[in-house]
């Protein structure tokens, strides 16, 4: 696709999203509302997972940290309005994501993921516990909105903003020497860049989306507590989105949160109780034919001599990971 | 703490490492051979518990003379799903295979889930309960069994990993994949079997537990994570390592558990976590 | 539509088979229940009462509004006993499905994850299964429960042993953390510390807990008179199962909930005899109201008949038939179908029902009715010990230790 034929088709999408309430009922656009945060989340992984390599596994307590950080902001004594308590709890997120990520970002592998698993374990039952601050497993209700549109709008220009940054990220320096992390960290110290200085900064965006995401989410379902806020799914939901999309890549999480809403959607009305059998099976067909993702389908770079991607593609690439 | 009380919490940590022990070797056996994180270990658990409860439910059954029965069937499904899913990506970014059988775990529980329903389940025998007492310590049968066929099971494995060519093929091929390779070894058939004889450590420990606790489709999950942290605790290297590492967490859970329920995860998760920071290889291990 | 397909789904499709598909003369309800996951029994419970409840009123005619009959219908979606999906399908039912009316879930968890949904859609919702004062203390006017609140779960027992043992002193209590079980937890000992005794050990224990023995050995280093459990049936389950195992035996024993589920003596057997268990309702209890059922017996009899897998009824499908009726009644007070005024109608409420007095407080829960106490006795039956105006049989107490027994 040339370039100009690429911008103009996303124009058009874009312009499709910005006039998409008018168009659709109030139930629909909350699940529209609910691709966006998913993006939104997958963006923020693809930080640390897709273009640095550390499989983190417990983003979903930033997500947490977010939503109540927003919520005891609003219903608390100054009662914060709703975007500058979000900015705090995006801030306080990346504050924890800087310290936690010092000393676990040193683990490699599945070291690393499990010691992101436990902080979440950790941080799900001190909210659980702390009556005091969080109200325990009771939770908190944050002031009503009705306003569908406000969610949607809000994500929308969210998403649209983690875009940017993701762009922007994989041409700097930063988005560079953290793909050399992924492919060979000893090689990139070598080369004199600050590993841990770029992980930290990589796992404390990661944090920041996780959080606006939670925060909204938030004020979204209005009631919050720890068994609903901290949940695994959400990191789980945030993997598998960017897996299907193409981790690595920029427009890889939104596409693959757009692939996975619309597959939850339509799983959900139609095969409530096997929804997520029918997830497991998804994300082990993913792994097994398409674990770079769809966007290996979608951006078919042809340089020179490159022929078109084909399906015998996908069989050779399982092939090439199998031990005989 | 009074020493009655201290007395029953040692003895049901002892009784409660046989169980972790078990469920962690299996574990092990396959991360530190495959270097396969194996989320579905828990989805083997479970199913073990399954089997054995069908069993003592519609053909009466013994529970424990069904424990052959589950760790055969599990061994068969473990063998299978290694050969035709996980080997398929067994070269693949870590990410591939953790990804893979946590989608693994997820598909088998639920279907479990959806068979079965979400019901309590238990197997109650005649002797749910009995147990004799050692001063004002209680010691019951059902858990002392448990601990004796864990005990056997164990010793079963370490000698089987010793003394059988099978066995000496597998811990080669976890050392150094390409000279066994140059042995003669066939990697995909000792990758299967090691995969296999997790699977059925895993239905062991599965059908131990229905006797123990009410259980329905998520028992295994927790003991994914347990699982986890005594691999890490204990190290990778040996049997004896896992054993030790079983009992040390078994003691902490137990002790945790009396003293500060709502919070016991929390604490053992966090113990995990500056455990990993400050000694990754673990208390008896070597570095993997 | 996808309507169509919705209504292929097995499990939904007898229950779907009371929604009917041209709703002119029909007012219709939405509820998300737990039809599967872990309080799927529960769940089963409340549908099972809220279906019977909608088939009595539409068997007599059904509510007269203006002179014209209509009809009433339940359209169901399962939550998985997952609080997060009980919002969205409340979402679902409010503004896809377009239902009239709300009547809750199974859980003070759920419960409270839709009240504010209920709130934000000026909706009521009349919830039967959620108890927990937490969901009324934060001043939302369109939600509503027909049960007694959590705190008084576990009152009656306390009352009951001392009042047939005067040398009783001491109390363990042991609660799910979450929402209902930590007021029912709170509630009893705090009570206990009003009647004078010394609560030696309570604590809360994380929800999904598969394994309290490192809880119960405490409990058992203090020795204590009465255990008290506050959680659902799987924990009431745990519990007692451990229990024996490590050979805890007080004088007495009682859960929140689950004895008073057929699934407690099922899955326990003998080990279920003594165990005490709160309960909302029992058709012992004497009560005379306006319903169509009249008296706890009355209406015990014509559910069996139409549910004959039925032995006792749990109250989970007794008061959520009761939700139905505070429905039916407060529309017809009402007079039309307007939301806020049938939600005042509502809050004006004060009958007399097979299920006990029905009004409402300022907040919003029915604190005007009186819970009960039941036990298991070695017979295998359950009977109502408590209050004693009503009570079947004379409790059993105390409990043999589990080691001097059969």
């Amino acid at each position: 696709m040339k370039r100009g034929t690429q911008v103009a088709a996303f124009a058009l999408l874009l312009a499709l999203l910005v006039v998409l309430p008018r168009f659709v009922s109030s139930y629909k656009l909350l699940t529209y509302t609910r691709f966006l945060i998913l993006a939104l989340m997958a963006q923020g992984w693809n930080f640390i997972g897709g273009y640095t390599g550390y499989a983190a596994f417990g983003n979903v307590a930033y997500f947490g940290i977010g939503a109540y950080t927003t919520g005891l902001l609003m219903i608390g004594k100054w009662h914060v309005p709703f975007f500058p308590a979000l900015a705090a709890g995006a801030l306080l997120s990346a504050l924890v994501a800087i310290l936690l990520g010092l000393p676990i970002l040193r683990l490699k592998g599945h070291y690393f993921a499990i010691a992101t698993l436990g902080v979440a374990e950790a941080l799900s039952q001190v909210a659980d516990t702390w009556d005091s601050v969080t109200d325990g497993s009771t939770g908190i209700d944050l002031p009503l909105k009705t306003e569908g549109e406000f969610f949607y709008y809000t994500a929308l220009a969210l998403v649209i903003g983690g875009l940017a940054l993701t762009w922007a990220f994989s041409r700097s320096k930063l988005g560079n020497g953290c793909v050399a992390i992924r492919e060979d960290q000893d090689a990139a110290r070598m080369l004199g860049i600050n590993t841990t200085f770029f992980k930290v900064i990589a796992y404390a965006l990661s944090a920041v989306f996780a959080a606006l995401a939670g925060g909204l989410t938030a004020y979204q379902n209005i009631h919050v507590t720890p068994g609903d806020f901290f949940r695994i799914d959400y990191t789980l939901q945030m993997i598998i989105a960017t897996i299907i999309g193409g981790a690595g890549t920029v427009l890889g999480p939104v596409l693959g949160a757009a692939v996975y809403q619309l597959l939850s959607t339509y799983v959900w009305s139609k095969f409530l109780e096997l929804h997520p059998t029918v997830l497991g099976l998804i994300i082990v067909l993913f792994i097994v034919f398409l674990p770079r993702g769809l966007m290996t389908v979608l951006a078919r770079k042809r340089q020179r001599g490159e022929r078109p991607f084909r399906m015998s593609d996908l069989l050779a690439n399982v092939r090439a990971h199998r031990v005989t | 703490m009074g020493g009655a009380e201290l007395g029953q919490i040692f003895v049901n940590a002892l009784l409660l490492s046989g169980i972790l022990a078990l469920v962690a070797l299996g574990f092990s056996l396959v991360w530190g051979i495959m270097n396969i994180v194996n989320l579905a270990h828990g989805a083997f658990i479970v199913l073990g518990a399954y089997i054995t409860f069908f069993l003592h439910e519609l053909l009466g059954v013994d529970p424990f003379l069904s424990i052959p029965i589950a760790m055969l069937a599990l061994f068969t499904l473990g063998w299978g799903i290694q050969l035709g899913l996980i080997n398929q990506v067994i070269r693949a970014p870590l990410l591939a295979t953790f990804l893979l059988t946590f989608g693994l775990e997820l598909l088998i529980v639920n279907l479990i889930n959806y068979f079965f329903k979400a019901d309590l389940r238990s197997v109650t025998t005649a002797y749910s309960g009995t147990g004799f007492t050692l001063g004002p310590v209680r010691v019951p049968y059902i858990r002392l069994g448990a601990l004796a066929v864990s005990l056997v099971l164990v010793a079963g494995l370490a000698w089987y990993l010793k003394m059988t060519r099978v066995g000496r093929a597998i811990r080669a091929t976890g050392m150094d994949l390409d000279a066994a390779r140059l042995t003669g070894v066939k990697v995909a058939t000792i990758y299967a079997a090691t995969f296999a004889i997790g699977a059925g450590m895993a239905g062991a420990a599965g059908s131990l537990l229905s006797m123990i606790v009410p259980f329905d489709p998520t028992l295994g999950g927790t003991y994914t994570q347990r699982a986890f942290a005594i691999c890490v605790l204990g190290g990778l290297g040996n049997v004896a390592n896992v054993v030790i590492g079983a009992a040390i967490f078994a003691f902490v859970d137990v002790f945790v558990g009396a003293r500060l329920p709502s919070l016991s995860r929390a604490v053992t998760f966090g113990i995990l976590v500056l455990l990993l920071i400050l000694r990754p290889q673990g208390i008896a291990g070597k570095t993997v | 539509m996808k309507r169509t397909a919705l209504l292929a789904l097995p499990a939904l499709a007898l229950v779907l088979g009371t929604f009917p598909a041209l709703a002119e003369d029909t007012i219709s309800f939405g509820a998300a229940v737990s039809l599967t996951g872990k309080t799927a029994k529960e769940g089963e419970y409340t549908r099972d009462g809220y279906n019977f409840a909608v088939e009595t009123v539409n068997a007599q005619g059904g509510i007269v509004l203006g002179g014209k009959k209509y009809k009433i219908a339940v359209k169901y979606y399962d939550d998985e006993s997952k609080s997060e999906s009980t919002a969205q399908l409340i979402e679902k039912l409010i503004n896809e499905d377009k239902v009239t009316f709300i009547l809750g879930p199974y859980g003070s968890a759920p419960s409270g994850t839709a009240a504010p949904i209920c709130e934000k859609y000026k909706i009521p919702m009349i919830e039967a299964n959620g108890s927990a004062e937490s969901i009324f203390s934060k001043g939302y006017k369109y939600t509503f429960a027909v049960l007694s609140p959590a705190k008084l779960y576990l009152k009656g027992l306390i009352d009951l042993v001392m009042s047939k043992d005067k040398s009783v002193r001491t109390v363990a209590v042991l609660g799910e953390n979450e929402p209902f079980s930590k007021e029912v937890a709170g509630g009893a000992a705090d009570y206990a510390r009003e009647r004078g005794l010394n609560v030696v050990y309570q604590e809360l224990y994380p929800s999904g807990t598969q394994d309290v023995s490192a809880l119960l050995t405490e409990i058992k280093g203090k020795n204590p008179d009465i255990v008290l459990g506050a959680g659902h049936l799987q924990d009431s389950l745990l519990i007692v199962k451990q229990a024996k195992d490590l050979g805890v035996s007080p004088k007495a024993m009682g859960f929140s909930v689950g004895p008073s589920s057929p699934e407690f003596r099922a899955n326990l057997k003998s080990n279920a005899d003594y165990i005490f268990g709160s309960t909302q309702w029992t058709e012992a209890l004497k009560y005379n109201g306006g319903d169509p059922w009249k008296t706890p017996k009355g209406y015990a009899v014509a559910f069996r008949a139409k549910n004959p897998k039925y032995g006792d009824i749990p109250y989970q499908v007794a008061e959520s038939s009761a939700a139905v009726i505070a429905f039916c009644r407060a529309i017809e007070n009402a007079g039309t179908l307007d939301p806020a005024k049938v939600r005042d109608a509502i809050a004006a409420l004060d009958i007399m029902t097979f299920y006990g007095q029905i009004k409402f407080d300022s907040r919003g829960i029915n604190t005007f009715k009186p819970m009960a106490i039941e036990q298991l006795q070695p017979d295998g039956h359950k009977y109502t010990v408590f209050p004693s105006s009503v009570a079947e049989k004379d409790a059993l107490y105390p409990m043999p230790a589990w080691d001097k027994r059969k």
